[in-house]
């Protein structure tokens, strides 16, 4: 069996008010895209900033790929929790050649993971473009491509269609298929059924901090499912509760 | 941390510090600040403006390039811790208003290394800013006074250059609150706060020198009055909080 690209185990953080997250056991194995569906305040985001080192887990273990967190090869992940790493100041090729660097590529290697993945992104009319002068979408896109361009082994993106356009969020979906079938781990976080049914090979559902089951991609009325789940977990949240 | 991880974060923070407006327009509002009222208050403590030449205290009131140099030297212990701290809190608080903090985690280039490298740039563009403020002091000097400095007034443009060095090493408490208080403001406060603290001690007769914040711009007025320790402990207050700077970016995490 091969070494998952992305593991926790029993992965703990309270906030005051309840909030957080406890006892999440989450996999994700290499040519894998697994998403974390939930609603709002269900604990994805705070997941995430957990699996990155980001906030420190008060139980539980991380490994990225087969490291522990505090020794993982951060040069093969690639990441966006909430806000792209996107300076208003600095032109779109700028920041995605000063992220090319922070992930450990030499000058002359970053020039050309920017040409790529500009192209890939349809991103090349705005190299020249101040970011701070994008649209919300563009800036977005400008994030995604900074994750993705150094084609990390580990990607791990919160909401990465938030803000795109149709033709981004189909541009994002084959980047992501062409990445997991390069063999990379792939963690998405979203609200969009319908689209994590498209691109997700495993969908996990996420609600009150704690991991409550999984999806079918392939079912038949996904939605129905999920809040089927949900729903069924809050009423015996509730029930316990009283 | 090694070598090439600090090299790489320096490339990066000083390509962010190079495009920006802030730093540009800090150093430029600094300097000119500096400039015009030196030679504003030089020239009208000279035509006889008894009240402006009162409050300047006796060497200003006597003229010439002492009169120059001591305006900028007092305008520039205040004004430039100032604007250093509003340079220095710009360049780690924005990280945190922007949130952009989020994607200096995972990866190679540690936080620690990032930090210094904000306080590597933050000294250069420092040290440009001084220079470029000395300079427009003297050039100001020969203006004002249409003399050529005398070997004292050389020694008086050597103490401003280095206390306006100094100055923007006491400034460095503000990347050290930006970071616990993950923002600008809380930054910009501690600047002012400093130097409310500062003023009060010079101004209550107390012995200022012992306060670190206080020791340079007393030596560049006053250098008799300064002993060497006091200078040697001030010297200790921005080392104290680099690393206590370096120390929250190693323990730092996104949980407010």
């Amino acid at each position: 069996m091969t070494t998952p690209r992305l593991r926790a185990c029993a992965l703990t953080r309270q906030f005051g008010g309840g909030a957080g997250v406890s006892g999440i056991d989450l996999e994700v194995a290499a040519g894998e895209i697994h998403a974390l569906v939930g609603l709002n305040g269900a604990g994805k985001t705070t997941l995430m900033r957990l699996l990155l080192g980001m906030l420190h887990p008060t139980a539980g273990r991380v490994h990225v790929d087969g490291r522990p967190l505090p020794t993982a090869d951060w040069a093969n992940v690639g990441h966006l929790v909430e806000t792209p790493l996107a300076y208003g100041e600095l032109d779109g090729r700028t920041n995605l050649i000063l992220a090319a660097r922070l992930h450990g590529a030499d000058a002359g290697q970053a020039a050309r993971m920017v040409d790529a993945v500009l192209a890939e992104l349809n991103l090349t009319s705005y190299a020249a473009v101040q970011a701070r002068r994008m649209s919300l979408g563009n800036r977005q896109r400008l994030g995604l491509a900074s994750a993705l361009q150094h084609h990390p082994r580990v990607i791990v993106l919160d909401e990465p269609t938030n803000a795109l356009d149709p033709s981004g969020v189909i541009l994002l979906r084959e980047a992501l298929l062409r990445r997991a079938a390069d063999g990379a781990g792939i963690l998405v976080s979203s609200h969009h059924l319908d689209e994590v049914a498209r691109v997700a090979h495993r969908i996990t559902v996420i609600n009150a901090g704690r991991v409550i089951g999984t999806l079918d991609p392939h079912g038949v009325d996904i939605e129905r499912s999920f809040f089927a789940l949900v729903h069924a977990d809050d009423t015996h949240h509730d029930r316990n509760a009283s | 941390m090694t070598l090439s991880m600090l090299a790489t974060a320096i490339a990066v923070e000083g390509r962010k510090a190079a495009a920006s407006r802030v730093l540009t327009s800090t150093a430029i509002l600094l300097t000119a600040g500096v400039a015009a009222l030196a030679a504003a208050t030089t020239a009208a403590a000279s035509s006889g403006n008894e009240q402006l030449a009162a409050k300047l205290g006796p060497l200003a009131a006597a003229g010439g390039w002492p009169a120059v140099l001591d305006v900028a030297t007092q305008v520039t212990a205040a004004a430039g811790l100032l604007a250093f701290g509003v340079g220095l809190s710009w360049m780690f608080g924005r990280e945190f208003t922007d949130g952009t903090i989020t994607g200096l985690f995972g990866l190679p280039v540690s936080r620690p290394a990032l930090a210094l490298a904000k306080l590597v740039v933050f000294l250069l563009w420092a040290a440009a800013t001084a220079t470029a403020l000395t300079i427009a002091v003297a050039l100001t000097g020969l203006a004002v006074t249409g003399q050529v400095p005398h070997p004292a007034d050389w020694a008086g443009l050597g103490r401003l250059l280095a206390l306006a060095a100094m100055t923007a090493t006491l400034a460095i408490p503000a990347a050290w609150a930006a970071t616990l208080g993950r923002g600008l403001l809380p930054a910009i406060a501690t600047i002012v706060g400093l130097m409310a603290v500062t003023q009060m001690i010079v101004v209550a007769g107390a012995d200022g020198g012992w306060f670190p914040p206080a020791a340079p711009a007393l030596w560049a007025l006053l250098p008799a009055t300064i002993a060497p320790a006091q200078l040697l402990l001030a010297a200790t207050f921005p080392i104290a909080f680099s690393m206590l700077t370096l120390h929250a970016w190693h323990r730092l995490q996104l949980d407010r």
